[in-house]
């Protein structure tokens, strides 16, 4: 994992499992619907079960952004 | 052929002398009768034919991605109206028609643009048609309670891709869906590739959450037997396919494997002949097969489908004229319910 990588904060919103679904606040969870859970979380949320997503996406900057 | 034979018909060149109708427009370009202008008023004629003629079932196959293109409230229309008897289509077509039934939307976009953007914003694209990602999410959610409901209901029992196609049909409300006009119709929908689209990959959703115990089954081979009772059962056989692939087969090896042939076919299509694939084939090489009667009314319509598909049915909607209705030839539906269960 390169510096910059290693260095990114963890977010729902830049985990490899989340899809969009109310952009940018929320966030489709493809692990927690498979486990039956509720699957919609916030962006900027994180759990144990964190992976970095293989390309960046928009989200957690529009996240923060409108949180702002 | 002698030369006065050969020089029969001369070019009438195209008059546009104020106001056209759509079929005016097309009866100038059958006097022209050159290129694509000629063949697209030559489908018409086919067309109107196969409506006219009260022993032709209408078969249309639909490949591309006419439906996020904007072609979905015209073919629920036609639906409606009797003026196709059965659809055969890709997935995708009906997975994007789900998606609008659900409330979502496609957008106009641009096919020149910076595609990572687009990946960076969760947005898809289809050439110029752009698709918000979350309207996919939404679409999948609510299909895998669909199919958690229907494989509870048909209790391990297998479906074929029409009897999946009624039952998913029978869920939506939107009046401008293809799937809800054809279930209320009682219109067939064949879905032979079923599994290569939205719809397979959200199998593995619902399955997954079912850990692959109790889980929706369809069988592709069941839809075999009951498109080969659509052609058995039909006088004449007419097709009109956007694109070709294996809707296009579907239709042409039903019509083959009852040995009644295709009287009327008008194909739509950009793919070229030279690969060997089904899509680009010349009508006159299904001949060969037998599978289009060598003396059918056919044209192949060089020509983006988006385009000449929707003149072509206007101008026949104008020739029919308003008081026209055509009884559906699959009596009472043929097909009452999703059938297997």
């Amino acid at each position: 994992m390169n510096k910059k990588a290693s260095d990114k904060r963890k977010f729902c919103g830049n985990c490899t499992s989340h899809n969009a679904y109310n952009y940018p606040d929320q966030v489709f969870c493809t692990r927690r619907f498979l486990k039956n859970k509720n699957p919609i979380v916030q962006t900027l949320s994180c759990c144990d079960e964190y992976y970095p997503s293989a390309q960046e996406c928009n989200c957690i900057t529009d996240a923060t952004d409108k949180r702002k | 052929m002698q030369r006065k034979e050969i020089l029969r018909e001369p070019v009438k060149h195209v008059k546009i002398n104020g106001t056209l109708t759509v079929d005016q427009l097309i009866k100038q370009f059958k006097n022209s009768g050159s290129f694509e202008a000629g063949r697209l008023a030559t489908a018409c004629d086919i067309y109107e034919r196969m409506l006219r003629d009260q022993k032709c079932t209408v078969f249309l196959g639909l490949a591309g991605a006419v439906v996020p293109a904007g072609m979905r409230t015209l073919i629920a229309d036609m639906i409606r109206e009797n003026l196709i008897d059965v659809v055969v289509t890709t997935g995708a077509n009906m997975v994007h028609d789900t998606v609008e039934a659900l409330g979502g939307h496609h957008y106009k976009g641009h096919w020149n643009v910076d595609d990572h953007l687009l990946y960076r914003n969760h947005t898809y694209r289809i050439y110029d048609v752009f698709v918000p990602e979350e309207d996919f999410i939404r679409l999948d959610m609510k299909l895998v309670e669909m199919y958690d409901e229907i494989a509870a209901e048909y209790g391990g029992k297998s479906l074929s891709s029409r009897d999946f196609a009624w039952e998913v049909g029978r869920r939506l409300t939107d009046s401008n869906s293809i799937l809800r006009a054809a279930y209320e119709a009682k219109a067939p929908i064949f879905i032979p590739a079923v599994r290569d689209s939205e719809f397979g990959y959200i199998y593995y959703l619902h399955a997954s959450r079912k850990r692959f115990k109790d889980t929706l089954v369809v069988d592709a081979f069941k839809d075999v037997p009951e498109i080969i009772s659509v052609c058995r059962k039909s006088s004449r056989n007419g097709m009109i396919i956007i694109g070709g692939g294996v809707p296009r087969n579907t239709i042409q090896s039903a019509a083959l494997a009852t040995k009644s042939g295709i009287d009327y076919a008008v194909v739509i299509t950009m793919d070229r002949p030279e690969t060997g694939g089904l899509s680009g084939s010349t009508l006159e090489e299904t001949v060969s097969w037998g599978k289009l009667k060598g003396q059918a009314h056919k044209t192949m319509v060089i020509g983006e489908a988006m385009m000449v598909f929707p003149i072509m049915v206007a101008s026949v909607i104008e020739r029919l004229g308003e008081g026209f209705k055509r009884t559906p030839r699959l009596k009472n539906g043929m097909f009452k319910s999703g059938g297997s269960k």
